[in-house]
């Protein structure tokens, strides 16, 4: 599992690569976590390369978002798979998410 | 030119102390400006850098929502021409009242005397120069109706003036000073007569404001109760009465029974958007609220079985429950898979997803036992 950030024009794009699955979200949680320093602004999950979300993963995105409405900025993700939409709407997390 | 080349030295005096104070007078104007937006619009203790300076020991602020609240200090030319026009009246700088200036703008025109109240407490009123311009006028007569305190801080010795007002009585000031007269009586008779019936217009917008808002203060403890004792069916669905009714958390059970499949954490979230999504189902009351539940409680957690009982997920958002209802309620009332996207529609706004979603919902319904039943 891989993270590319990448900062533009106060835009935070990271770009997720792999599985997103209980190891994964430990081993790549703290890169995640430390766009809460940019919650401020606008943080897409460019989700395009993203193969799979488990609950450990989705407890990264929920904490990623609920730093982003304390802090005035938003979170869009961007580009899930069905595997990953279906995630969403059975948790009932979908409506929380800005998704394109 | 400097303005006060041609004032005599009394008033030169009085500007070059004006001059040596100026950050002085700032830096108070900005604590007592912070001092107030905590005391008006705070809760709770309130620590200020005045507090040896106050009336007042017990600061708790008031929790009054209020438009604005301003502060300057006079501009210098302000003060010069001041001078000029009654330069004598003045002894010294300490006699003019207005150097610091703060302004509260309420919404409400009987929160103008809650603020009052709080300020009567913070500081010494110098009640000789405050003037409420809400008493002057005639029962006869209208025009700008505003409170004005000259206060004052234990260890300054200069006094500072606060005016109190509504924003539509701030919006009738702000037009009244830009006809350019000093005072009414400058006004032209038709147009003063014009300026008077729109001050009445005003003043009456102001109390049937006030009036609205107590109002709806009522409305709301009312229906409160109603939710409370349980006559659901009697409350009207609005905005007040769903957020009462949510306090009551009618959708825990349903979402602990689903948490309870993969021992699943329950995430809070606001549910207020489905206000709209049940009054999107033809729900009128509460109370057809409380029968959707009743009713699909059972659907709700089939949906819910048959989405998350294969998976490992551990966390599901509180508004699973009220979401997997409603779609159990479009499935059986025949709405098809376009009522089920109408239904993900309300739910996340319009997007390609909806479709998808719809046509998985529909798949899934074919092997629901409660769909066959």
């Amino acid at each position: 599992m891989k993270i590319n950030t990448k900062r533009q024009e106060g835009i935070v794009t990271a770009e997720l690569v792999g599985r997103l699955d209980t190891p994964a979200s430990q081993e790549v949680g703290n890169d995640l976590l430390v766009l809460q320093n940019d919650a401020d602004k606008t943080i897409i999950l460019d989700c395009t390369a993203l193969e799979y979300i488990s609950s450990s993963g989705l407890r990264l995105f929920l904490t990623l978002r609920k730093a982003a409405s304390q802090k005035g900025g938003k979170v869009i993700v961007k580009n899930i798979n069905d595997d990953i939409r279906s995630v969403f709407m059975m948790t009932g997390f979908l409506n929380l998410f800005e998704i394109i | 030119m400097d303005p006060t080349v041609s004032m005599d030295s009394h008033c030169q005096a009085i500007i070059q102390e004006f001059r040596d104070n100026l950050p002085v007078f700032k830096k108070v104007s900005f604590e007592i400006k912070d001092l107030l937006e905590k005391m008006i619009s705070g809760c709770g203790k309130v620590h200020t850098n005045l507090e040896n300076q106050l009336k007042a020991k017990d600061l708790t602020g008031a929790g009054i929502h209020v438009a604005s609240i301003e502060s300057r200090v006079k501009a210098e030319e302000s003060l010069a021409g001041k001078l000029e026009r009654k330069g004598n009246k003045y002894k010294s700088l300490a006699d003019i009242t207005d150097i610091i200036g703060l302004r509260v703008i309420t919404f409400y025109i009987d929160d103008v005397d809650k603020v009052a109240s709080a300020i009567e407490k913070l500081f010494e009123i110098d009640w000789e120069n405050s003037v409420d311009k809400r008493k002057l006028h005639q029962i006869d007569s209208f025009g700008y109706l505003s409170l004005h305190y000259i206060c004052k801080l234990q260890d300054f010795p200069y006094r500072f003036e606060i005016q109190l007002r509504t924003v539509l009585q701030h919006a009738w000031a702000n037009m009244d000073h830009d006809t350019g007269y000093k005072s009414g009586v400058e006004i032209p008779m038709q147009y003063r007569r014009a300026m008077n019936r729109l001050a009445g217009m005003l003043e009456l917008i102001d109390d049937e404001f006030s009036k609205m808002r107590s109002e709806l203060t009522d409305y709301r403890r009312s229906v409160h109760n109603l939710v409370a004792s349980g006559k659901l069916d009697e409350v009207p669905l609005d905005g007040d009465t769903f957020r009462s009714y949510l306090e009551l958390k009618p959708f825990d059970n349903l979402n602990r029974r689903i948490a309870s499949m993969n021992q699943a954490e329950i995430q809070s979230v606001s549910l207020m958007n489905y206000l709209a999504i049940f009054k999107g189902l033809g729900c009128k009351t509460l109370g057809d609220i409380d029968k959707i539940i009743k009713k699909y409680f059972e659907a709700a957690y089939q949906i819910a079985c048959y989405q998350l009982g294969l998976t490992d997920l551990d966390v599901i958002s509180a508004s699973l429950g009220p979401q997997n209802l409603c779609i159990a309620y479009v499935l059986k009332n025949d709405g098809g898979k376009a009522g089920v996207r109408y239904l993900y529609e309300l739910i996340n706004g319009t997007s390609n997803g909806s479709e998808i979603w719809a046509e998985m919902i529909m798949d899934q319904a074919r092997d629901l036992p409660f769909m066959n039943k």
